[in-house]
């Protein structure tokens, strides 16, 4: 064994937790991590299919499916799987506890960052395939997109590890948060811009932060598209909040944590 | 020097602290391997955990500036669905370990797997387990090892094996050894701590420990 400082020690254990996840993740498929593309690529095709049958999702400013794919894309993806897997953080891992390198802190870094390049490949690959059925997915401002899937993200990952925490001492932080899932779908904005919801129920809809990245994201990814609501300060300082609160959790109890 | 500096671990439970190890004061050299005796719940695996750091002492401090081995026990820190290269694949890499090619034919020849060792773990048999967890264990180079009843696994020829290994790996490291099998203690260590009543004791002499604790 040879001396390494407390960086290159971290660095090599989240690579390692990062390939040993990539690995097992999907290893009772038959596809395998095929699977990575193809459930949200499966998804998106049903819903695609469902607006398109209806004859909607084409609010004036873009075609149905390239409103989908932003939509979905980064709800479920960047939001919904980054929260969820640092949430679940203690599920199958409690055998990589028992090296004193590995901290659940490590686990949370490296899911959060498989979601985080996930995001990016996946959006790819589908982008790539809306290009070639002849429609234009490219975000208007692509920098612009990326900062705010970036905040976004930052809240996913902090909202799951808070969770993870504060789920570990009761149990029913979890049927709180699997019963928000798919509400929050619907309150989020996420199938429709607020320009379709009437004005008087705005600021009912607008506690939620999460409508704020989507409708801050459609924005930029759609240059003729104004949010009547979107606020970035309002969804910062959530995000600031909640990261600060899941870090001092996390300081304050991962021993605790560790021994249950 | 390992250095046991006041410490003392209470679990919580619903009749208040559950004490396991009450302000210890132990140093253990570099050049003894020890055994640790005590009845069961009497806190060796504590122990171990403390001194392999994945778990805390409640109030004190462990110092040391030694490279200490997971508690090596049987089934601890493996994945099931990776197959037994991946796995130790994963050792290596958080060890960072570069030449983990060697380490994993090393593991391979000694766990005596063959082509099983490609296979996930689930699908291995208890012995085919503890011989591979035994063998990965012995993959690694640390300065002391923690070792919680693994020596006594498999058939006789592999116990023989795995007994000439620890030896092997005595020329430069020492152990700290959990064992119920008093012969084993015998062969392997040449100090003991006995855990008893709350309290830990150093004795120089194996021999003398293992009375003491037959007589408890």
């Amino acid at each position: 064994m040879k001396a390494r400082s407390a960086f290159s020690i971290q660095k090599d254990v989240i690579f390692a937790i990062f390939i040993r996840e990539m690995v097992t993740r999907f290893s009772s498929y038959t596809f395998g991590n095929i699977w990575l593309v193809l459930e949200p690529l499966l998804m998106m095709i049903l819903f695609m299919f469902i607006f398109g049958a209806r004859g909607r999702g084409a609010y004036g400013f873009v075609e149905a499916p390239v409103f989908i794919f932003s939509a979905f894309l980064t709800f479920r993806l960047l939001w919904n799987y980054t929260m969820r897997q640092n949430f679940g953080a203690r599920n199958g891992t409690q055998g990589l506890l028992e090296y004193r390198q590995v901290r659940l802190f490590d686990v949370f870094l490296a899911r959060s960052i498989i979601e985080g390049a996930l995001f990016i490949v996946v959006g790819l690959i589908i982008a790539v395939g809306l290009v070639w059925l002849g429609y234009d997915p490219w975000p208007d401002d692509l920098l612009l997109v990326l900062g705010y899937c970036l905040v976004l993200w930052l809240f996913a990952a902090s909202f799951g590890m808070l969770g993870c925490m504060l789920g570990s001492f009761a149990r029913e932080i979890e049927k709180f948060i699997s019963m928000m899932t798919m509400p929050l779908m619907f309150l989020s904005a996420v199938f429709f811009p607020m320009s379709i919801v009437p004005p008087q129920y705005w600021k009912y809809l607008t506690w939620n932060p999460i409508l704020h990245a989507m409708e801050l994201i459609r924005e930029a990814w759609f240059v003729r598209y104004t949010s009547p609501v979107a606020d970035l300060q309002y969804l910062l300082a959530f995000m600031l909040v909640f990261m600060a609160l899941a870090m001092s959790t996390y300081r304050l109890s991962w021993r605790r944590v560790l021994a249950r | 020097m390992i250095r046991f500096d006041n410490v003392s671990k209470y679990y919580p439970t619903r009749f208040g602290p559950k004490y396991v190890l009450r302000d210890l004061n132990i140093d253990i050299p570099d050049d003894r391997d020890v055994a640790i005796l005590g009845a069961n719940g009497a806190g060796k695996s504590t122990m171990l955990r403390l001194l392999g750091g994945i778990d805390f002492p409640t109030s004190g401090k462990i110092k040391s500036d030694r490279f200490i081995s997971w508690p090596l026990a049987l089934t601890s820190g493996m994945q099931g669905k990776l197959t037994g290269r991946e796995n130790v694949r994963f050792i290596c890499r958080i060890h960072g370990v570069e030449a983990n090619r060697d380490t994993e034919e090393f593991v391979k020849d000694f766990s005596e797997l063959g082509d099983s060792f490609e296979l996930p773990l689930n699908s291995y048999s208890s012995g085919m387990r503890s011989k591979y967890s035994f063998a990965v264990s012995m993959g690694f180079d640390f300065d002391t090892y923690l070792i919680d009843e693994i020596l006594s696994v498999g058939d006789a020829g592999f116990r023989r094996k795995c007994e000439a290994a620890i030896t092997n790996k005595r020329a430069n490291a020492n152990i700290i050894l959990v064992s119920h099998n008093m012969d084993v203690l015998k062969r392997q260590c040449n100090a003991a701590i006995l855990l008893a009543y709350g309290r830990a004791d150093f004795y120089e002499s194996v021999d003398q420990a293992i009375f003491r604790y037959q007589n408890l």
